[in-house]
């Protein structure tokens, strides 16, 4: 497996990261591990603690959705992670092994009915958090952008 | 344990510490376990040393509120970061609960 430490000599340029590519087994403990990595790959574009704080959050939803909907936990299959920063846009993709699910029908879970439900806030809080997110046919990999000023 | 209590003007009174995410979410539910179970009325949850919440930590607090109206309990929560008090807005759980700038203000106007 690559390592998880995606310093500053991945980067090169101060306005640009290269597309950087992490695959990981469908364990939730590596969770911490890609946001953290990522969060450090970001420290020197000055990027406030509120945007911090949604790329966070926006990372470790995708993955766990990834591990724990996508892959169902099987550590035999991978999600695959990668993203880069261009024209100060931060850019994730979160791929897995699954069949994929149709964004579309998730319920929305501000609604009455949904709001006490346990499902749906994390694909609800990428979709708010992100300024761009997009699905690809198959439901398996997520697209999401966020400027980073 | 990532939740102290204490008791303040005789209310229940829990401090959060850290994040409120996949990995702590249980260990935060488990610290609500036994006031729920012995059916605390009241509980202000003081968030003011919580940095992050995911979506497991809001069904978490959603978890516990829907297991303290099951017998009429109330739950405010009080002192959200501006952040996390943006998370409440966002998926409008702001309705749901009780939200108090203070701990103060939330204990003496618990009636």
């Amino acid at each position: 497996m690559p390592s998880l430490d995606l310093s500053a000599s991945l980067r090169n340029s101060v306005n640009r990261i290269k597309k950087i590519t992490i695959k990981i087994p469908s364990e939730i403990k590596q969770l911490k591990k890609v946001s953290s990595g990522i969060l450090e790959a970001l420290s020197s574009y000055n990027v406030d603690e509120a945007k911090l704080f949604d790329i966070k959050l926006c990372i470790e939803e995708a993955v766990r959705n990834a591990i724990v909907h996508g892959n169902r936990c099987d550590k035999s299959l991978t999600v695959k992670i990668d993203y880069w920063v261009e024209d100060d846009k931060f850019a994730l993709e979160v791929e897995d092994q699954g069949s994929g699910f149709d964004h579309t029908l998730v319920p929305d879970p501000t609604s009455g009915e949904n709001i006490l439900r346990n499902s749906g806030r994390g694909v609800y809080l990428i979709k708010r958090l992100m300024d761009k997110v997009e699905y690809n046919q198959t439901g398996n990999k997520v697209r999401m952008v966020k400027r980073l000023k | 344990m990532p939740v102290k209590t204490e008791l303040k003007n005789g209310l229940t009174v829990c401090h959060i510490d850290g994040e409120i995410d996949i990995n702590t979410a249980p260990d935060v539910k488990k610290g609500f376990d036994k006031l729920i179970s012995k059916k605390e009325p009241k509980i202000v949850v003081n968030l003011s040393k919580v940095t992050y919440v995911d979506s497991s930590g809001l069904a978490t607090l959603v978890e516990i509120l829907k297991n303290m109206r099951s017998y009429g309990g109330r739950l405010r929560l009080t002192n959200l970061s501006p952040k996390i008090k943006s998370l409440f807005e966002i998926t409008k759980l702001e309705k749901l609960f009780e939200i108090l700038s203070d701990e103060e203000e939330a204990i003496s106007t618990f009636v």
